[in-house]
């Protein structure tokens, strides 16, 4: 992994096009600006992972799901 | 006039025609699977389940179903740059569904109510829903196992 140390309002580039920027450091936490293009969607990493997981779980699923099943009311 | 149809070869149904309207091009793929195209196949108009199933993969494809069927409160809330991204104007026009995780028995089923799927002019993308209360595995059936036995 690259590491490197910027100070708030520096910024780091990936590419041409997506733009990281450190806000504001404050206690242990960090809040950091990120520009990026509209066709690169920027998911929090936790979040990320989840949703993956789920996608993944939801494709093993076989291929006969219940019909005429009860719905929540 | 006759309707175009796509090939679509799956491990789980054979080999498929699908009306050309049924296909889905997602720019950026399904979260973390990835994908660009896929199409949407009920068994019919009815079904509780639908399958979003690639034309890429014969292996891969996700169970769907309309959120609204399970959780009649349920509300979809996109940040404005997640909005702007996908280019969402009029939800009238765009379909919603959440990914489904089948199980052995119904009380395991779950739905994705955090990154539902939204449809709209044969486009897809998978969101991240901001609402309160919607969380990646919610029960489909948590209550109704008695009644469904």
């Amino acid at each position: 992994m690259l590491i490197i140390t910027r100070r708030p309002g520096e910024k780091v580039m990936l590419g041409d096009d997506v733009v990281i920027e450190v806000i504001e450091v404050s206690g242990s936490s960090v809040r950091i600006g990120i520009d990026a293009p509209k066709s690169i969607p920027v998911y929090r990493e936790e979040i990320w992972t989840a949703v993956r997981d789920e996608n993944a779980a939801a494709a093993k699923s076989d291929a006969n799901l219940p019909e005429d099943l009860p719905l929540k009311t | 006039m006759t309707t175009e149809t796509i090939t679509l070869e799956s491990s789980r149904f054979g080999t498929v025609e699908v009306p050309a309207e049924a296909v889905v091009e997602f720019p950026t793929g399904l979260i973390g699977l990835g994908g660009r195209r896929y199409a949407l196949l009920a068994r019919n108009e009815e079904s509780t389940f639908v399958w979003l199933h690639s034309l890429e993969d014969p292996e891969l494809a996700l169970p769907l179903t309309n959120p609204w069927q399970f959780f009649n409160s349920y509300e979809v809330e996109l940040s404005d740059d997640e909005a702007d991204r996908i280019g969402v104007s009029d939800a009238e026009e765009t379909a919603v569904y959440v990914t489904v995780r089948a199980a052995e028995t119904l009380e395991d089923f779950s739905a994705n109510l955090r990154a539902p799927i939204l449809i709209a002019n044969g486009h897809g993308h998978q969101v991240i829903n901001q609402a309160p209360d919607a969380p990646v595995r919610a029960p489909l059936f948590a209550g109704t196992t008695e009644a469904a036995a």
